[in-house]
């Protein structure tokens, strides 16, 4: 099994992967996020209605998208370059298992576009595609 | 214009939303990064993948891309070179 730590850079409260379920690096990533009513976040978006805000959707998309790399991303700057077409079409909330699913589109010149989607027992949650930066 | 070339700056337009651009207003020899049409790193990216996309060449790493967006006289060149092959 795959040491989340020791791949990403990211720490509490912003590591925004629990597991990763199916890794080609290179093609595809499928992996988990467990919402918890924990995350600091929700305290404040919505006070009484906790819900997951989008744009930390399409982080955690980015971050399962840095599974897609075969070596480990320590030490590594890596920063989000764009979001297209980004959707979302229903909300997560406090106890929902979120399926983040990211596959390549392509890679150039140290940028890396990947589509990618959010989704829960089987909804789609949030779709986007993003562009992923390496220095 | 020859027609590939045409077709390659309706790709650059519509891969890179050049909005109320038209082909004509690019010209031949003008660079395509940095001054002349002025794209980035992410311009870059969507080229590349449009060329594949739309011509099935591909542009396999930067010294390629180096080469083929020196302008569009240059691209044009790059993709009748490697569609043949």
């Amino acid at each position: 099994m795959l040491e989340i730590p020791a791949h990403l850079p990211h720490r509490y409260p912003f590591l925004l992967v629990d597991r990763v379920l199916e890794r080609e690096p290179g093609v595809r990533v499928v992996a988990e996020k467990l919402v918890t009513m924990g995350e600091p976040y929700l305290q404040g978006h919505f006070e009484g209605h906790p819900l997951v805000p989008g744009v930390l959707l399409l982080e955690m998309l980015a971050q399962a998208g840095g599974f897609l790399e075969a070596e480990s991303l320590h030490g590594t700057a890596i920063f989000l370059a764009g979001v297209q077409d980004a959707r979302f079409k229903a909300p997560a909330f406090p106890g929902d298992r979120l399926r983040l699913e990211v596959t390549a589109v392509g890679a150039f010149g140290g940028l890396m576009k990947v589509r990618g989607t959010v989704s829960c027992e089987d909804r789609e949650l949030c779709t986007a595609r993003l562009l992923v930066k390496r220095l | 214009m020859s027609d590939l070339k045409l077709r390659v700056k309706e790709m650059i337009i519509e891969r890179l939303k050049l909005e109320g651009m038209t082909p004509d207003q690019i010209d031949d020899g003008i660079p395509l990064f940095g001054e002349g049409l002025g794209l980035d790193s992410i311009d870059a990216l969507e080229l590349v993948l449009g060329i594949e996309q739309v011509f099935g060449v591909k542009i396999e790493d930067e010294a390629a891309g180096l080469k083929a967006f020196k302008s569009v006289q240059a691209l044009t060149d790059f993709i009748a070179e490697h569609m043949k092959a």
